[in-house]
């Protein structure tokens, strides 16, 4: 099975090509405002030194989040073209587990983080299993002291992953059963390992999986003057 | 049958999702997912929630757009797509999806300036409308008045120092509780209404191509908030009509100062304001009186739309241009 898999969660962007499981080509790239960019120049890079057609594709792969939601829709929008324009499906994976099944630890319950601005990470707890790793709590979204209250009631030893350096240093005073490891940023060569698993169980996205993980409401202000509640000219709205 | 190259259009760059197939500048399909009501519960567009509607409606719309066209998508010569001015959330999800689509069918791919859109828009209508002319282009979104030269050399001769007329349109409509879209509730209210009952300002007499109407808004405020507390609010047939003719008027004015200016013999118009049907029958009695010819498009052809970034891909297919696969959206972007 021939899999494109985008990633575009967070500031480092990848796109990788995984055949049967193995990795046959990727490319990445960290900068937060360059997903459009990086995109289709670097699918066109892989395939062409895979040496691969768009046609020869069976699946796509795409990391809906949470994440920033700018690169996030990049990503979607890219996954949903190509997956269309050769008739293939799409499955989807989460941001968290992409970071958590690449955390490296046997024992420790993991505790990846992405940052979604304006002061929140997105977090939720994981517990390895041989083969990979499961959900051990809510998808959350939480500022670096409600983290650190998180970690802090952990009664098990843990593991922080994701990018812990933009948080204060704050955040980790006190925690002795926390340890910070890698990886830093998800990447599309294990959002391949996902697919593979999720086409197996045919876990494929319908529409409603095809939008980033919106953790929070849109920001609007109703803005309606005074004038209408009391209504010069009652009736008149149409 | 086409008598032209096959593009699909894309359009995202506010609160339409817009995707269209032109064979030339013969309108095959054109579909839209307008989220109008979603935003009339803000009264105005709100970033964040157009953003999330396109990216739930773009990749049924393509398919509707392309099943009505009755096409297959390896029959497509090349795929446009709005790459701005516009709210990088809404952008990205049509240009992102476009520049796919195109890399993954082996197709062109041609980034299209939103207001050459609108500028283009009333040739799928015209077989008659070349530059040179002066084209009115009024939105929600944006208000300038310009000199097209010739397809692709544009000079932007005017615009608006502060609202676009449709944003003028939104802000009184909401202060008189007549809801949102503004344009269409004061065109309607206005029905009836006389147009000289109220003497609301023109502003920017020396200025020959600006507009403003941050000082009309004030004035319609003013005066509202004066006649309510003295009891005597005029109908609002009046009232609507009136701030309309300021706003027309406005706009009317400084198109024929470019007209004059330039000389051009051909007027044409775009952007969602241009269905207010006092602005049409303004322009086609001016039009008249300065003996030259007006190419308005339809309604459904003023708002945004996806066919009207096919119309200008068209030309831009014609002259060899392909946009880089590296390319970005570009929310800035300017005419000229
Ligand atoms: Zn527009």
């Amino acid at each position: 099975m021939r899999i494109l898999a985008i990633e575009t969660a967070t500031r480092a962007s990848s796109v990788a090509l995984g055949e049967d499981g193995a990795l046959v080509a990727m490319s990445v790239l960290v900068d937060g405002r360059a997903h459009v960019e990086f995109l289709v120049p670097a699918i066109d890079f892989c395939f062409e030194r895979a040496g691969w057609d768009p046609d020869d594709l069976d699946l796509v792969a795409v990391d809906v989040g949470p994440g920033p939601y700018t690169g996030l829709r990049a990503g979607i929008a890219t996954a949903e073209a190509v997956a269309a324009a050769v008739g293939v499906p799409i499955v989807t994976a989460s941001s968290l587990t992409v970071l958590a099944l690449r955390a490296a630890t046997g024992r420790r319950r993991i505790w990846p983080i992405i940052d979604v601005r304006r002061g929140q990470i997105a977090t939720a707890a994981f517990r390895p299993v041989p083969g990979g790793v499961m959900p051990d709590g809510p998808r959350e979204l939480v500022s670096p002291e409600e983290f650190h209250a998180l970690l802090d009631a952990d009664r098990n030893d843990t593991l922080i992953v994701g990018d812990w350096q933009m948080l204060p240093d704050a955040v980790f005073r006190g925690l002795h059963r926390a340890r910070k490891g890698r990886p830093r940023y998800p990447s599309a060569d294990v959002l391949l390992e996902i697919a593979e698993m999720r086409a197996a169980q045919d876990e494929f996205a319908g529409i409603e999986d095809l939008q980033p993980i919106y953790l929070r409401e849109p920001d609007a202000k109703i803005n309606w003057s005074e004038f209408r509640e009391e209504g010069l000219w009652p009736g008149a709205a149409s | 049958m086409s008598d032209g190259p096959l593009i699909l259009g894309i359009e995202t760059s506010c609160d339409e999702t817009g995707v269209a197939v032109v064979a030339g500048l013969d309108v095959r399909s054109s579909v839209l997912a307008s989220q109008t009501e979603e935003h009339a519960r803000f009264g105005g567009v709100v970033p964040e929630v157009a953003a999330r509607a396109h990216v739930e409606a773009i990749r049924p719309l393509v398919h509707e757009a392309v099943r009505q066209a009755g096409i297959h998508p390896g029959d497509i010569d090349a795929i446009a797509a709005t790459q701005g001015p516009g709210l990088v959330g809404s952008l990205v999800v049509g240009y992102a999806f476009a520049k796919s689509l195109a890399w993954s069918l082996r197709k062109p791919f041609i980034g299209v300036d939103h207001m050459e859109g609108h500028l283009f828009a009333p040739r799928l209508e015209h077989a008659g409308y070349h530059p040179p002319a002066v084209v009115l282009l009024a939105s929600g979104g944006h208000s300038q008045i310009v000199h097209v030269r010739g397809w692709g050399d544009y000079d932007v001769l005017g615009s608006t120092i502060d609202d676009a007329a449709g944003e003028a349109f939104d802000k009184l409509a909401r202060f008189m509780g007549l809801g949102y879209p503004g344009g269409p509730a004061i065109d309607r209210a206005s029905d009836g209404g006389d147009p000289a009952a109220i003497a609301f300002p023109r502003a920017l007499r020396d200025r020959p191509f600006d507009v403003s109407f941050s000082g009309l808004k004030t004035s319609v405020t003013t005066f509202l908030e004066k006649a309510k507390a003295a009891g005597d609010v005029p109908p609002l047939p009046d009232v609507a009509a009136s701030l309309q003719e300021a706003i027309v008027d406005a706009l009317v004015e400084k198109t024929f100062n470019a007209v004059r200016e330039t000389g051009a013999r051909v007027v044409a118009g775009g952007g969602g304001v241009l269905a207010n049907r006092r602005l049409r029958q303004r322009l086609a009695e001016e039009a008249d009186a300065h003996d030259v010819e007006l190419y308005l498009p339809s309604p459904a052809l003023c708002t945004d739309n996806g066919a009207m970034i096919a119309a200008a891909a068209n030309f831009w297919f014609d002259a060899g241009r392909e946009t880089p696969w590296r390319s970005d959206v570009e929310p800035g972007l300017k005419l000229g």
